[in-house]
């Protein structure tokens, strides 16, 4: 979705490696496509840019692959071209897709008006209605009646806001799609997707995204939006600094119009409902691939949510979901040998593309090769390491198994026993004005590593609570949403409550470098001698908005000093806690500044001043009464 | 020269043997250089109560000249042993090594391959009247008497040099010393171990180097040997230091079968005596160095995590016991020894922009030169200091210098530092305690704040000067900061912090930590990542606050009572530049540097898990209380 994305994914990970053979694949491109640049004309007549690479033999038809965006198709120009030559991407061109990527309704050199994750309208009425889903048929439809030599056939792909665009498009019903798919694709920007996870505000990657994304666009351009510019590269000061989020709001005033508007919809209402991608998932008839990373900072729960809604929604549906151990957008990468400092043992991203993205659009496209007849889900389980098949998500063999938090940092399969009721809960003080890192380091953008990286630091804080097992006496799988559900009480009325599902590797731990970690990625360069031993590997974390425990629509206060449930899922994990580690949740209440902090005090928090932030003590109880546990998807 | 970091083995392996190793790094040295310039030979030399000390002498053989000796005194091996072994460098740096003197190297009393029984900081011994009672002075007495008597082509004259712990036998050796002895040079000598230097600072047991060092140096030795083996235990930290003794719990843990297990003589001296009883006061060198009558130039570094306070505190004492002395200090921007090595341009983000044992080098070389062998020329200032912060030699007629003046900057509500003292929050002895006159946070032995981020083995030697900001996230950390300076503040001289404090416990650690906190990239300091805001550590300390009316007698601190805490940080000599701020950090953990205060009033090193409790601390500012730091500023 991010900007940030855009140039990380497409400059940074996709041009490195490949310096060697380029010039070559370069002038094979050259000699044998063209590129045309067209407005496409939609049913209510505004046009949007789209620029189409052909291949120049005709011997035989060709399919076309498309990209909608709204982070533009530059360059811009028939002379200029999109490197394809540095990334897979060029195995489609070496096999004669025609490469389609448009500019979406409003952005970049599209005409019309941008909304962001404008709403699907299942019953528009009129050539005056539209949504993505009818510019996506008027897209393909025009391509297939226009373009020389194409086969008929279209494939629908996108990473990130494309990827919500393929889901878009997967609902268009054009009867030339024929396969599409959604990667990280954005779904529900209230319930888990970049700019909330359970209701709590990511200001970072929002504001990161939005003060430069969100700002309006009177006319075509090629030229994109100029960024913010901070006072200072270290996020969290800055964050701190600007406190309350209507400080943040102030920056912009009105010049961003989704920024403002958001803050008008702090619950789950009928604004957001109708973002929710989900809902155009009915009847989908083409093929569905959706792909997400384990750890996508981003849209992982997009990349599990939407393919469940396929599933349950639209069942005829021939729908797929690829999950690996990925960071947002690096299965499209070069590398997916490791993420921060932990090690998958082969390069994933390699696999992937060559065992599934790209025999999945040759044979629906291309009739090549034979049914992919891909398992429901092919999932990379991380720790194991290994990919596994599975004909349903979660799968058939999952045994939800609750593990119970305990006295004295314990976690345990059995109940607590009457005897912890001397115990009864473990207290922290969670201060607004000291939130709790999400990373240990200074740093200004947001790391794609702090999905997996050690939580030590975190461990050592007051404010941190750590259960953890004993050694564990054989592997422990999982695979499927985890179930957080806490008794907890405040001394205030409202608190947000974070869960980190963390592998903690055995103080001998040391990766094997010729296995763990091959010569083909960077990975052996980066973070070189980071002490592994011991190291708490942040498998999953969550937070849940505490006020919304009993509802997203309706928050209500906690009663100061009543124990109380909440109860949330974090997203689906696929991990195995091997033999000799142990399995550590910590729990805190800030996660700064990824999430905005939580006043601690039941106010409209986007309208809350600096000195409604309050300190609270938090207890998380653990006696026979009030039974905190930890719901595993434990997979025998 | 690499900074000594990574694992604790190389912390005091590296540290302590650095003569032998440093000098071994000077690659310019052709390696067969001192066997074809020096005849080593080894002898026992008697000392008055019959027992040998093994030594090692490089004679040149060059002997056109009568040469003077220069000898270090070790426990740390006087090796290699055997005719054809030699030592791939001699003397305290490179310079020397071609000014031809007779090096000796001496095991110490009960070391190595020397007969006798070795104590731990051997107490000096006033008024020896048999030939029974010997210390180090004594057994330094009987080698030199031996050596001027016994190696030709001497001239009559005798150096001394050593440092850490072969800077305290430099240091044992000037009481009474032998009319030979004309110049020593004490480099971060042990000097104190309750007060300042590697074991404790006041009285605060510093856990992670203890630990580990006596756990390579207290192996026991029956008989004189050429090694002593492996070390008592295997304990492996891998890469986690603060997990490692979290998780070993209370001091007396480390006496468990897997650790110690009651086999370390010194390491059971150290947690048999928590207050500053005879045993450390008897170790107290300071106490002894009074009408010294050799040259004196003590050495030590700024960012020396272990004997820091013992290189300042020996020159102290010989400046007030000894006026007539010809006394001086030479302070650089060092980790412990580091100025033994070739060179030193960087210590972790720190560039100095020049190599500052350079300069060192030809001033140590001048000394021992002028006094042994009259010389060269020697015009040495009573102070040579590297000034951080703007990278510069200064020198001062004396130390700390005169013409400093006390500037006071007081800890202000909202966490403000100021040189205005006064507060409207005055608080009237009537009123209750308010908020606003204090500020408050949990110290929780469960969690206690880390001496540096990151996960390391051992101790990270960066923590002396690195970047704070992982602590000023924390509610368990303290942090004040003055508005930012419109001119240069150079401070030299020692810092006094003078805290008023209350606990809900009965007793309690009080860390404080200055800070230089930069306003954006800066010549000199190169870091990764955002330099705006970056906290530059410059001096912190660690006070044990039972000890706070005596470190003798311990006492409890009353739940709730406002008590004043005032302890003194070492010596800076550092410029806050314009545009920069200064910060203090206050907290009450520092680990595992330094052992967990149980914050109760108990014996810690016999206390258990049980006595660990999370303590409300409150750090006053009200008009009653002024809670401050005191800088000495140079104008």
């Amino acid at each position: 979705m991010r900007k940030l994305l855009f140039s990380l994914l497409f400059s940074a990970v996709i041009l490195t490696g490949y310096s060697q053979g380029t010039s070559q694949d370069s002038a094979w491109i050259r000699e044998n496509y063209y590129k045309i640049e067209k407005y496409i004309p939609m049913r209510d007549g505004v046009k949007l840019f789209t620029s189409i690479y052909i291949p120049k033999d005709t011997t035989e038809k060709h399919p076309i692959l498309m990209t909608r965006t709204p982070y533009s198709c530059a360059p811009y120009g028939a002379d200029k071209w999109k490197n394809f030559y540095t990334s897979y991407l060029r195995y489609y061109l070496r096999e004669g897709y025609i490469m389609v990527t448009q500019d979406v309704r409003g952005r970049w050199m599209s005409e019309g008006q941008f909304v962001d994750v404008r709403p699907f309208d299942k019953d528009k009425k009129s050539n005056t209605e539209i949504d993505e889903a009818s510019d996506t048929y008027d897209a393909i439809d025009w391509l297939v009646k226009n373009l020389p030599a194409n086969n008929g056939r279209v494939g629908v792909f996108g990473i990130s806001y494309p990827g919500f665009y393929s889901t878009m498009a997967a609902a268009s019903g054009h009867p030339a799609l024929k396969a599409v798919s959604p990667q990280a694709p954005v779904t529900d920007w209230f319930m888990g997707d970049d700019f909330h996870h359970n209701g709590a505000f990511y200001q970072m990657d929002g504001w990161a995204f939005y003060s430069s994304f969100g700002k309006p666009r009177p006319a075509p351009t090629t030229v994109g939006p100029s960024n913010f510019e901070y006072s200072t590269k270290d996020n969290y000061k800055w964050y701190l600094e600007t406190g309350a989020l209507k400080n943040i709001l102030k920056l912009t005033g009105d010049s961003i119009a989704f920024w403002k508007e958001l803050y008008q919809h702090p619950n789950l209402d009928a604004w957001w409902k109708a973002r929710n991608a989900r809902v155009a998932m009915y009847d989908v008839k083409p093929a569905m691939l959706v792909v997400g990373g384990l750890f996508d900072a981003e849209d992982c729960y997009g990349a599990w949510n939407l393919f469940k809604a396929i599933r349950s929604q639209s069942p005829s549906t021939n729908s797929h979901l690829v999950m690996g151990p990925w960071f947002h957008g690096q299965w499209a990468s070069l590398d997916g040998t490791h993420l921060g400092n932990v090690q998958f043992g082969s390069n994933t991203s390699f696999w992937y593309e060559n065992n599934i993205e790209i025999p999945f659009f040759d044979y629906y496209l291309k009739g090549k090769g034979t049914d992919p007849s891909l398992p429901t889900a092919t999932i990379f389980f991380s720790g194991e390491n290994k990919w596994h098949k599975f004909q349903q998500w979660p799968p058939a063999e999952k045994q939800d198994q609750p593990i119970y938090l305990q006295p004295n940092g314990g976690l345990s399969w059995e109940a607590p026993a009457k005897s912890n009721n001397t115990n009864p809960f473990t207290e922290y003080i969670s201060d607004p004005a000291h939130p709790v890192p999400y990373t240990e380091d200074v740093h200004f953008h947001r790391t794609r590593e702090y999905m997996t990286d050690d939580q030590r630091f975190a461990s050592r804080r007051p404010d941190v609570l750590s259960f953890q097992t004993p050694v564990l006496q054989e592997d422990l799988t999982l695979a499927g949403p985890v179930i957080a559900d806490l008794k907890v009480s405040l001394s205030s009325t409202d608190a947000d409550f974070v869960v980190k599902l963390i592998d903690v590797f055995p103080d001998d731990f040391t990766y094997n470098p010729s296995k763990e970690a091959p010569a083909t990625g960077r990975g052996r360069e980066i973070q070189a001698g980071y002490p592994m031993g011991g190291y708490q590997m942040l498998v999953h974390g969550e937070i849940m908005r505490g006020r919304f425990r009993e509802s997203f629509e309706k928050p209500t206060a906690f009663q100061p000093g009543k124990v109380e449930t909440v109860k949330f899922a974090v997203p689906d994990v696929a991990h195995t806690f091997k033999k000799g580690h142990r399995l550590m949740i910590q729990i805190q209440s800030s996660w700064f500044p990824l999430v905005d902090r939580n006043p601690q005090k039941f106010v409209d928090i986007y309208t809350a001043d600096d000195s409604d932030f309050i300190k609270e003590t938090i207890k998380v109880y653990h006696d026979s009464e009030h039974p905190s546990k930890i719901i595993l998807p434990v997979l025998k | 020269m690499k900074p000594y970091q990574s694992s604790c083995r190389a912390v005091f392996c590296l540290v302590f043997l650095l003569p032998l190793l440093s000098s071994a790094q000077d690659r310019r040295q052709p390696d067969n250089f001192v066997k074809e310039n020096f005849d080593k030979q080894e002898v026992y030399i008697p000392m008055r109560d019959g027992k040998r000390l093994y030594t090692v002498i490089y004679t040149p053989k060059d002997h056109d000249h009568p040469y003077p000796f220069l000898m270090e005194r070790t426990p740390y091996s006087a090796g290699p042993y055997g005719d054809t072994l030699y030592r791939r460098s001699l003397g305290p740096n490179k310079d020397l090594l071609h000014e031809k003197y007779i090096f000796v190297y001496q095991d110490v009393r009960g070391r190595y391959m020397s007969e006798g029984e070795f104590q731990e900081m051997t107490p000096h011994k006033e008024g020896k009247k048999t030939k029974q009672e010997t210390d180090e002075s004594s057994d330094t007495w009987d080698t030199v008497d031996w050596l001027l008597k016994n190696i030709k082509n001497n001239n009559g004259r005798v150096g001394l040099w050593g440092i850490s712990y072969p800077g305290f036998y430099a240091s044992a050796s000037l009481p009474d010393a032998h009319p030979a002895i004309k110049a020593v040079s004490p480099q971060a000598p042990v000097t104190d171990e309750f007060i300042g230097d590697d074991a404790n600072h006041n009285g605060a047991f510093f856990l992670l180097d203890n630990f580990d060092f006596d756990n390579f140096f207290d192996v026991p030795r029956p008989a004189p040997v050429k090694s002593y083996g492996h070390n008592i235990f295997r304990a492996d930290m891998k890469g986690d230091a603060y997990q490692f003794f979290l998780n070993l719990g209370p001091l007396k843990n480390t006496n468990n079968p897997e650790y110690f297990n009651n086999q370390g003589k010194i390491w059971n001296e150290y947690l048999g005596n928590s207050t500053y009883d005879d045993y450390w006061k008897a170790r107290n060198i300071r106490t002894h160095l009074k009408n010294i009558r050799p040259a004196i130039l003590v050495v030590g570094g700024w960012f020396d995590a272990e004997d820091m306070f013992g290189s300042l505190r020996t020159y102290a004492a010989i400046e007030h016991q000894s006026p007539k002395n010809d006394n001086h200090i030479l302070m650089g921007p060092w980790t412990h020894g580091a100025w033994g090595g070739a060179t030193w341009n960087k210590f972790g983000p720190l560039d100095f922009g020049q190599n500052v044992n350079d300069h060192y080098h030809d001033i140590e070389t001048r000394f021992f030169n002028f006094y042994l062998k009259d010389k060269d020329t020697l015009s040495l200032p009573e102070a040579t200091v590297f000034e951080t912060g703007t990278n510069q030699w200064k020198t001062y007629s004396t130390w700390p210098p005169a013409e400093a003046r006390p500037l006071e900057f007081f800890l202000k509500p909202n966490g403000k530092l100021s040189t205005e003292g006064k507060t409207a929050l005055t608080r009237h002895p009537k009123d209750s305690l308010k908020e606003g006159f204090y500020d408050e946070y949990v110290s929780d032995p469960a969690n206690p704040v880390p001496y540096i981020d990151g996960s390391h083995a051992g101790r990270d030697n960066q923590y002396i000067i690195t970047d704070q900001r992982f602590a000023a996230k924390r509610a368990d950390v303290l942090v004040y900061a003055s508005d930012f300076l419109t001119e240069d503040l150079t401070v030299t001289g020692r810092l006094k912090a003078d805290i008023f404090m209350s606990s809900s416990g009965t007793d309690a650690d009080l860390v404080v930590k200055l800070i230089d906190v930069l306003p954006g990239n800066e010549e000199g300091i190169t870091v990764t990542k955002e330099t705006a805001g970056y906290q530059r550590l410059v001096r912190a300390e660690v006070f044990r606050c039972k000890f706070r009316n005596s470190f003798e007698e311990p006492e409890p601190l009353i739940p709730g009572r406002v008590t004043e805490v005032a302890f003194d940080l070492n010596e800076i000599a550092h410029t806050f530049k314009k545009g920069h701020r200064l910060m203090v950090q206050i907290q009450s953990s520092w680990f595992p540097l330094v052992d967990r205060n149980p914050q109760t009033f108990v014996n810690i090193p016999t206390c258990t898990e049980a006595d660990f409790q999370k303590a409300n601390i409150r750090i006053y500012h009200d008009g009653g209380h002024l809670s401050k730091i005191t800088l000495p500023v140079l104008q």
